[in-house]
């Protein structure tokens, strides 16, 4: 080298880093780190923490995952295969490209919780012992969240096997019947008391009931609704519920070869499909389109895929008999008026224009009663439902109530939350709510504040979101889009060889469902996704010790960057000094 | 290997050679060309460098400070306005010691809007620290690249290779393409004397107070010296490895000149002809080509022209105000020779804005130059529309 010995070039660096210089004082605005509340949490009428759950399943955290699904969900293997989803509805990934599948991830967590022993059943906590009369979803989640809370729980259904309309109305090859079983086997292996065949109603219930400290009526709703169309008590024409309870009892009841189905519902799909694998042409009549129809899209793809038939925009409005046996239904047309109360528009008989329909059988499905006359005491109804308050206390004392007797929503993810929605009013009642710390507020118990109830806050153990938690829900124009990859959503495997009894979709395994985790944007809740902490031009986010991130406000000039550019909505930025 | 192309892609080609571990440029006519190519290298995984997208050249400069801060063997390019646009950035790569390499395709300022070549643009951005060498040839722009890497690192200082919009940068010539072994004998990986290290953060470029600022330049000062002796050094190495040497400057057919022209660029080549044509007819005429302008080799220029009776400069530029850029600065180093070897200096303007230089332009230039008895007090405009 020409020069003496060149070490390095002559330029100004610092002798230790920038953080001498404490620019947090610039700042006027700072970053929040927050735990919001995702869509499908608030949409979910069991109260299930999907986030969550997703959240830790993208981490390879099953039994973690599994813990925090079943601390609000007693059924996931069920609710997996027969809920409705509104969570993917809520799903703000919809608007992107397709929502999670939560569904098919809920199902494969549910099915590998059965695939395990059954856990040890909970401690015995408390010596209050409640009853509980209905063993349907409702009853039977009341139970498990009551078992897992310390009570002593003892459940009657008159049915000579629990389950509710689970069992006696959701045909097999949608819900195969092990799965029920060893979905109800560990409920009751947590020391929960089931005791079928036993119909309880007026004075021997009130009898029997009275060495219990609290009761839980979830009898359901069974007695068909009618048609109000003239000869509808006639032969040939039966409740549909009717129709599969008798083939889910095993029988096979004589429906001959043209059945007629009244209904667009779940149990419309589920009698038009049960009546296909009899052989007969079932024909769904529906008054509305298929835009309207209150079933599950899947459930109808598939009944037409199977070759159900549909006749829409049509009301039954009278029979014909010949010798005894029903020969025809005639119809009327009908159009769409203007909407109603849900918002779906009325449909609207077109006077004198009719048609008829050959029929051997008729099913209705357009809903179900309950019969509250059977109730030891009188409560307080509207149109035949009980009217219960947020923690589903009926109008009397140590009474209370959900499922399909005390709800305008009649699902099964509906019945779970109210189940689980009176296991907390009765946890209440005995232990006076401020146990633990319990909150008071049943708005600050749901999910968005109008969501369902959360087992996890009522227990006050959230652990998924633990930083500055709120119950602000996240929309879409919370998120940045931006850093996500568009990746369709996993679906699921259906059989379509034959069509029998045996289950029909296949679900995912257990590889998808982590992969189907990893595209759930987890809205409003830091997953440790790092980049605010690699995009904060001032290094001034750190790691948190135990997980997650905090602001150096030492060093944080308020930019705002980790906030705009948080994927998730977890980070906000707040004003100075509040 | 030999190929036939343009000189952008000698550029281009240069730059893969080298190694370049940090792309960061942003598109200007007529520089695109480079950096395309080198993106698609780099989309391709042919070059296994890092290409940073940027939204302006200031940017651009500012992305490859860094990179380079952090060790990196890093390139940019750019034209003109842009080359304007990172003017603040440009001090900060001269100042900041970070060896950063440049390929500038001269391009006229704007307004009159202009695409075509002058040296306006490089040579506003003479104060800023950066190293700058003018390319004659296709062949000598792509080893000029490479020799710029050594060079740039060797004195921990910016370098700026430089070549003619579409004469070089669009216009298709033999080159000789050397072995990628050969490259890496010459020059191999990047040793950064001084880098970010994320283990021991610290501020580089943060306030010197005047105490410390003034021997920070003088160290700069000292490199650009050390630089003008350290390209020889480089240059004669390359030429051991392929047969080619460049030179700072480089004399032609100047023995007992009486008028020898100063060109750089293109227009060399241009001139080159119309030497050979009249020294065959006798005439006492040679020419000096200057590549380097940063540093400025003033001692080998004197050496050079000493004795020598009448020097035409001939400037592709202009200082509006004053001179030719090529030619105030030769007057200048020309001063330091006593006054009786003194030559007469003549400064020439012309071909700005990409206006044609050919033959007849540099045969009124050298007819001008021998009718004068004294030298001119003020440039001549050659080629101006009366």
């Amino acid at each position: 080298m020409p020069r003496a010995p060149y070490v390095e070039p002559l330029v100004s660096v610092s002798r230790g880093s920038t953080r001498q210089n404490r620019t947090g004082s610039w700042k006027y605005i700072r970053p929040l780190y927050r735990d919001a509340v995702a869509p499908c949490n608030r949409a979910c009428p069991a109260g299930v923490d999907i986030e969550g759950y997703m959240n830790l399943l993208r981490e390879g955290r099953l039994d973690d995952a599994l813990d925090l699904l079943l601390r609000e969900n007693p059924m996931p293997a069920i609710t997996g295969r027969v809920c409705h989803h509104p969570c993917e509805v809520g799903c703000n990934r919809r608007e992107y490209d397709q929502a999670v599948t939560v569904h098919s991830v809920e199902r494969a967590l549910g099915d590998e919780s059965l695939s395990r022993p059954h856990p040890a059943p909970p401690p015995r906590l408390h010596s209050e012992r409640v009853a509980i009369v209905g063993a349907g979803p409702a009853g039977l989640a009341c139970a498990y969240h009551l078992a897992r809370l310390g009570y002593g729980v003892t459940v009657y259904d008159e049915a000579a096997e629990a389950g509710g309309l689970l069992r006696q109305g959701i045909p097999g090859y949608r819900l195969p019947r092990e799965v029920l079983d060893r979905q109800i086997e560990r409920i009751a292996s947590m020391g929960v008391d089931i005791r079928t065949g036993v119909r309880l109603a007026g004075e021997k219930a009130q009898a029997e009931l009275e060495g219990y400290d609290a009761v839980f009526y979830a009898t359901g709703a069974h007695k068909g609704k009618p048609m109000r169309v003239e000869g509808e008590d006639g032969p040939g024409i039966v409740a549909g519920l009717e129709f599969l309870k008798a083939v889910n009892r095993g029988e096979r009841p004589e429906i001959g070869r043209r059945v007629a189905i009244i209904g667009g519902g779940n149990t419309a799909m589920d009698c038009a499909r049960t009546a296909l694998r009899f052989g007969a042409e079932p024909v769904v009549v529906y008054r509305r389109t298929r835009d309207e129809m209150p079933a599950i899209p899947q459930e109808v793809d598939e009944a037409l895929r199977e070759g159900v038939e549909f006749v829409f925009l049509a009301a039954p409005s009278g029979f014909r008999w010949e010798d005894g046996r029903l020969v025809e239904m005639h119809v009327t047309r009908m159009e769409l008026g203007e909407p109603d109360d849900s918002g779906r528009r009325r449909p609207v008989p077109i006077d004198d224009d009719g048609y008829t329909i050959p029929v051997d059988t008729v099913l209705t499905a357009i809903g179900e009663d309950t019969e509250l006359e059977a109730l030891p005491w009188s409560l307080p109804e509207k149109w035949g439902s009980i009217i219960v308050d947020d923690f589903g206390l009926a109008g009397a004392e140590r009474v209370f109530a959900g499922g399909d007797v005390a709800g305008e929503e009649r699902t099964v993810a509906d019945a779970l939350g109210s189940g689980k929605r009176a296991a907390m009013g009765i946890d209440r009642l005995f232990r006076g709510g401020d146990d633990g710390g319990r909150p008071a507020e049943v708005t600050d118990l749901r999910w968005g504040g109008d969501g369902q109830v959360s087992m996890s806050r009522w227990r006050g153990d959230d652990p998924v979101r633990r930083t500055n938690p709120t119950n602000q829900v996240v929309d879409i124009e919370g998120l940045q889009l931006a850093h996500f990859r568009r990746e369709p959503s996993h679906q699921e495997r259906h059989r379509h060889d034959a069509v029998d009894f045996s289950e029909v979709n296949l679900g995912i395994d257990m590889e998808q469902a982590i992969a189907e985790a990893r595209r759930c944007f987890n809205c409003g809740v830091c997953n440790d996704c790092e980049l605010c902490l690699i995009l904060c031009p001032d290094v001034a986010i750190v790691r948190r010790e135990g997980g997650g991130f905090e602001v150096d406000l030492d060093h944080c000039k308020g930019c705002g960057v980790c906030a705009e550019e948080c994927p998730r909505g977890a980070i906000i930025m707040t004003r100075e000094g509040l | 290997m030999k190929k036939v192309i343009v000189g952008n892609h000698a550029v281009s080609l240069g730059v893969k050679l080298a190694r370049v571990e940090v792309v960061s440029a942003y598109p200007i006519t007529p520089q695109t060309q480079v950096v395309e190519m080198l993106s698609e290298m780099c989309a391709s995984g042919e070059l296994a460098a890092r290409f940073i997208k940027v939204e302006s050249e200031h940017s651009a400069m500012a992305a490859c400070c860094g990179a380079s801060a952090a060790g990196t063997r890093t390139f940019t390019a750019s034209s003109s306005q842009g080359l304007a646009l990172m003017h603040e950035m440009l001090h900060w790569a001269g100042n900041g010691r970070h060896p950063v390499v440049m390929a500038n395709i001269n391009r006229a300022m704007g307004p009159g809007w202009n695409v075509w070549t002058d040296q306006n643009d490089s040579l506003s951005q003479r104060d800023t620290g950066w190293i700058q060498l003018y390319c004659e040839t296709n062949q000598e722009v792509l080893d000029t690249t490479i020799q710029a890497f050594k060079l740039a690192e060797a004195v921990d200082l910016p370098v700026m290779v430089i070549l003619d919009a579409f004469y070089l940068s669009h216009t298709s010539e033999p080159v000789e393409i050397p072995d990628q072994d050969l490259v890496d004998e010459f020059l191999p990986r990047r040793e950064a004397r001084l880098k970010l290290d994320t283990s021991d953060p610290r501020s580089f470029g943060s306030l010197v107070r005047p105490e410390d600022y003034m021997e920070m330049r003088w160290d700069q000062q000292q490199a650009m010296t050390t630089a003008l002796r350290m390209y020889e050094e480089i240059d004669a190495d390359w030429k051991i490895l392929t047969g080619r040497r460049w030179g700072a400057i480089e004399p032609y057919r100047m023995d007992d000149a009486e008028l020898v022209l100063v060109t750089s660029g293109t227009v060399t080549s241009t001139a080159r002809e119309v030497i050979d044509q009249r020294r065959e007819d006798g005439e006492m005429i040679g020419l000096l080509k200057v590549k380097m302008f940063r540093p400025f080799p003033s001692a080998a220029i004197r050496r050079a022209l000493r004795g020598v009776d009448r020097v035409a400069v001939l400037d592709r530029n202009v200082s509006p105000g004053h001179s030719g850029i090529f030619a105030e600065e030769i007057r200048a180093a020309l001063y330091d020779v006593p006054p009786d070897d003194r030559p007469w200096l003549h400064g020439y303007v012309l071909g700005l804005g990409g206006r044609d230089v050919t033959p007849a332009t540099i045969e009124e230039i050298i007819e001008r130059a021998w009718a004068v008895d004294t030298p001119p007090r003020e440039d001549l405009w050659v080629g101006l529309k009366t």
